[in-house]
């Protein structure tokens, strides 16, 4: 946890000696263990905390299988998502101290992950987790943050049976009660429920209070509260030591005031004046320990009063067992907060800044923005903030720190131009952009001014500027939020120029500026297809981030520089960025996993390339074993792309076909330029396989034409179209549909040339030499292979030239005898065993020109019989009375004498060998 | 430049509200109230006579009055508000 966690928070408070024994209520809440939810919602002063703390004492008394519990006290700084679930799992951790390491992780890395995948991940380990733990979740209502319900909604959903939630408000929370009423999914204490019974009243009375009261009193008091436990206990502390209790009674029975205004004042009437004093100046805090309350009372007795307090029962409530924080009972400091505020205004604002002081002195920056707020200096708070950037930044406080930036008026913001910056980018980073421009422009009009005062030597009198180190990095800051500025607005050009201005400006220690601006400008320099700058900057940004350790963002900018490298036809450099990417937890001892999986799918995708379809499998496997958890966004999509890939090269082609629908529904871009659309692989992926109305219908949608001018974030489509043409080509026999093809290819050629897009070269080059082929033009078609085959040989391609099949095969034949060479005896090889994999495969297999190697037994005819049909394995395995792995190992055989990979290719291969 | 009518955007409507709660609230709590008016009447209620700037205010004064248990009795926009001229000078 990068901040450091207030244990106060944590922990459990002590069940008061002296409790009316609550039999009704704890039963009740028993039963609750069986539910999802078990809600404890009522005002202030129902006794909602005493209640749980007895429950919780009464679970632990029985013996066997008690559940431990975890207790989180919530304020409203805990609307910030990541602070909320940072003190959930530290309140878990409390009683499953191994639980949520995973989920903890997630929280420290460079990008905040989804409150789903946190959520999940915190679910799955306390499924593992040993032993029920109940989590208790007291002052719910401070919650009003959406994004904060939405998650304890999720959690509700999705509740591990041994986890127990019990929430406490004074108001109903946000949560699906209806729903979770209807199905019996919830267990509710009211405040009705609360509501002290006259027997009880009298058991508090007499008997914890030893006050001997009669019955009609009793009744009297019971009546006048109406069973308010906060009411009863300030009418006791009025009545202990009174000579005439009885008279008391009539009193306060008769009088129509507000009850807790009447026994307040009671009870502070029968106070020293100094422990009054004490009591209205300390109450503007909402914690308290001797060392604050003498700051704010300038006394030097703040824990002995405090310890006096407790002691007479004085509404504090000790945060923890050392007795040296409290905090007011709720409903007693809010009438404390009115007094002073009704008799003692002008001591308000002094009396927050001493508070302010005092956290600023102790290093709690967060509680001191609070009271200078509260006290309604706002310059000091604007001071504060600015000092607190840095940290809240690291700390991943954003949504505290927008917060704070939002509350504080304009004129106080434009006077400080660090500020400025930091409410501009706190937008810019929640996609808001009202104001953005302004902010970016006053604080550049104080930079610039400030540059002319040095020049000067004229201080700049109305500038307000309190971190200087935060003053000397805004330059490159300003410059950087511009770039994103570009960015959002479409506007290439000026990114990269503000990008590169941010990188001239950035001092050199400032590894996220200069990281984040050279993402910015290989990101715009991409969408451009100046791959060069792009992979240059990305490669750059990797090594920046590196050094400041955000892992998820290297691992993320991995793939994009994989991407590029790939484009530009450097497959051996991208394999090495994924691996590099991978090491980095070795080398960081980071526990973050994110982007993980990414890694390996690339690498799939790469050995597939290579034809290593095992090998490509084997770390799609690893990929989807690591799970979401080690995912970034996009690699739902991605894994199901380069799945769909090895399928199409194993020949099973409806399982790439589902792959490739799901994956363009899972399509997630970011900011990312979408250069290779699922839409186009599989319009591509249905032209090679005789689906070519589908592949023609794409064209129409995308309302692609030969006519169109290129652009490189176009290219593959255009490839793609060129490919379809040609296809349409071999089943119309259109002359026309075939030269329009090859002026395309001719057009794409040159662009591809001219942007140093070798991978794309090779792609144009290999399907010119198709077309050319086709029209009869083996010159041009061998030359057109031979340029691609000279291009790809060092990176060692393969599934590029195989994939296409058997119409490449005599061109291929006939570029390895003009120009022996060991490679292209290589892609002969792997075409003519990968042609009889294919049950597509036109051109017949060496293997079978002599008919079968070696013929099938009568068993292995039997299972080949058998596959023919609708039956799956251990059918088949039924049918035949033997074990499943017996059927294997006769399908085996059969695939190996059949010289094929899958069930569909073996069916396909007996029918023409007449064995079906 | 044609002038936006008030009643646009109803979040932002200032106004007079009366926040009835059971109970007799002394005056000193009006200052708690953000320097609300306060009456009794004969049923033992008490009446907030509350001028506010938007809704967000007002929800924040009801909040006020959970947060002291107290028991509300009714809300009411007080369009025509005896106190309206008295206090919108010194708005």
């Amino acid at each position: 946890m990068p901040q450091p966690l207030l244990e106060t928070k944590l922990f459990l408070p002590a069940p008061r000696p002296g409790l009316v024994p609550r039999p009704r209520l704890r039963a009740r809440l028993d039963r609750g263990l069986t539910s999802r939810l078990m809600l404890v919602s009522a005002p202030a002063g129902f006794g909602k905390t005493t209640l749980l703390v007895d429950w919780l004492s009464s679970l632990s008394a029985s013996s066997g299988g008690r559940p431990r519990s975890a207790w989180l006290a919530l304020d409203p700084a805990d609307n910030d998502p990541a602070r909320f679930w940072s003190y959930v799992i530290a309140a878990l951790r409390t009683a499953l101290p191994d639980v949520g390491s995973n989920a903890l992780a997630l929280l420290q890395d460079s990008q905040p992950p989804p409150v789903e995948l946190l959520l999940t991940t915190l679910i799955n380990e306390l499924g593992t987790a040993d032993g029920d733990v109940v989590l208790l979740l007291d002052d719910y209502h401070v919650i009003d943050s959406a994004a904060v319900q939405a998650g304890m909604g999720f959690l509700l959903e999705h509740l591990p049976a041994r986890l127990h939630l019990v929430v406490a408000s004074r108001v109903d929370p946000a949560l699906p009660l209806p729903r979770l009423r209807a199905r019996g999914d919830l267990v509710e204490v009211r405040a009705v429920d609360l509501r002290f019974t006259a027997d009880e009243a009298a058991d508090y009375l007499n008997g914890a209070m030893g006050l001997r009261l009669s019955t009609a009193d009793v009744e009297a008091l019971e009546a006048r509260t109406e069973g308010w436990v906060a009411a009863l206990q300030l009418a006791a502390l009025s009545m202990t030591g009174r000579d005439n209790v009885s008279g008391f009674i009539a009193g306060f029975a008769g009088d129509d005031r507000y009850v807790v205004d009447y026994l307040v004042e009671e009870v502070l009437q029968r106070q020293p004046e100094d422990v009054q004093a004490f009591l209205l100046r300390t109450s503007v805090l909402d914690r308290m320990n001797g060392s604050l309350c003498d700051a704010v009372t300038r006394q030097r007795r703040g824990r002995a009063m405090l310890e006096a307090l407790d002691r007479e029962n004085l509404f504090v409530v000790a945060l923890d067992d050392r007795r040296q924080w409290y905090r007011y009972h709720h409903l007693f400091a809010d009438v404390l907060r009115g007094r002073l505020l009704d008799e003692q205004p002008e001591l308000l604002a002094p009396l927050h800044a001493l508070a302010c002081d005092w956290y600023e002195r102790s290093g709690d920056p967060v509680e001191a923005i609070r009271h200078a707020v509260a006290g309604g200096d706002l310059s000091r708070a604007a001071d504060l903030v600015e000092r607190v950037i840095p940290t809240m930044r690291r700390d991943r406080q954003e949504v505290t720190l927008r917060g704070w930036l939002e509350v504080l008026p304009a004129g106080v913001i434009r006077l400080r131009p660090v500020l400025c910056n930091a409410l501009a980018g706190s937008r810019l980073s929640t996609g808001t952009f009202d104001g953005v421009e302004e902010l970016l422009s006053v604080a550049q009009q104080w930079l610039d001014q400030a540059d002319d005062a040095e020049a000067s030597e004229a201080a700049s009198t109305d500038m307000v500027v309190v971190d200087h180190e935060e003053f000397r990095r805004l330059p490159a800051e300003v410059a950087f939020h511009r770039a994103g500025l570009a960015l959002v607005r479409g506007d290439a050009d000026g990114t990269i120029r503000f990008a590169r201005h941010a990188l001239e400006l950035a001092v050199d220690d400032d590894h996220l500026s200069r990281g984040a601006a050279n993402a910015l400008t290989g990101l715009a320099a991409w969408s451009k297809g100046d791959l060069e700058t792009a992979r240059s900057s990305y490669a750059a940004c990797l090594v920046e981030f590196e050094r400041i350790n955000y892992v998820s963002d290297v691992l993320g900018c991995s793939i994009t520089l994989a991407d590029i490298e790939i484009t530009q036809g450097r497959l051996r450099d991208a394999m090495r960025t994924y691996q590099a990417a991978l090491d980095l937890h070795e080398r960081h001892h980071t526990p973050v996993q994110r982007g993980r999986a990414d890694m390996h799918v690339g690498i799939a995708a790469r050995h597939r390339e290579l034809n290593d379809l095992a090998t490509a499998r084997q770390h799609l496997m690893q990929a989807d074993g690591l799970g979401e958890y080690a995912s970034l966004p996009q690699n739902a999509y991605r894994w199901r792309v380069a799945m769909a890939q090895v399928c199409e090269a194993e020949g099973d082609l409806d399982a790439a076909f589902d792959l490739l629908d799901e994956a363009e529904r899972l399509y997630e871009g970011d900011f990312s330029p979408n250069v290779r659309p699922v839409t186009a692989l599989r319009a591509r992926t249905q032209a090679r396989h005789g689906r070519l109305d589908e592949a023609l219908d794409w064209v129409d949608r995308q309302q692609l034409s030969v006519t169109d001018e290129l652009s490189y974030l176009q290219e593959y489509e255009h490839l793609t179209l060129a490919r379809v043409l040609i296809a349409q080509h071999a089943r119309d026999g259109e002359a026309g549909t075939l030269a329009q093809a090859i002026d395309l290819l001719e057009r794409l050629l040159r662009a591809a040339t001219d942007g140093q897009r070798r991978g794309s070269v090779i792609e144009v080059r290999v399907a010119q030499a198709l077309a050319h082929q086709v029209r009869g033009e083996s010159v041009e078609a061998v030359a057109a292979l031979q340029a691609a085959l000279d291009l790809a040989e060092p990176e060692g391609y393969v599934r590029t030239f195989i994939d296409e099949g058997s119409p490449l095969m005599p061109l291929l034949t006939a570029a390895a005898e003009q120009l022996p060479s060991a490679y292209a005896r290589r892609l002969l090889a792997a075409m003519a065993a990968a042609s009889s994999a294919d049950p597509h495969a036109q051109a017949p297999s060496p293997r079978t020109s002599g008919g079968m190697v070696e013929p099938l037994s009568g068993r292995e005819r039997d299972v080949l019989r058998l596959l023919d049909t609708e039956l799956n394995g251990p059918q088949i395995a039924r049918q035949l009375v033997v074990s499943l792995n017996t059927v294997r190992t006769h399908t085996k055989n059969v695939y190996l004498k059949l010289g094929v990979t899958n069930r569909r290719a073996a069916i396909v291969r007996a029918r023409e060998l007449d064995l079906l | 430049m044609r002038k936006a009518h008030t009643s646009i955007g109803r979040g932002h409507v200032a106004g007079w509200y009366e926040i009835r709660v059971q109970g007799r609230l002394e005056q000193r709590w009006s200052a708690w109230f953000d320097g609300a008016r306060l009456t009794h009447d004969q049923k033992g209620t008490t009446v907030l006579l509350c001028h506010v700037d938007d809704q967000a205010a007002l929800y924040g004064l009801i909040d006020k009055v959970g947060d002291l248990e107290l028991q509300l009795v009714s809300v009411t926009a007080d369009m025509c508000s005896p106190a309206r001229g008295a206090r919108s000078s010194a708005d």
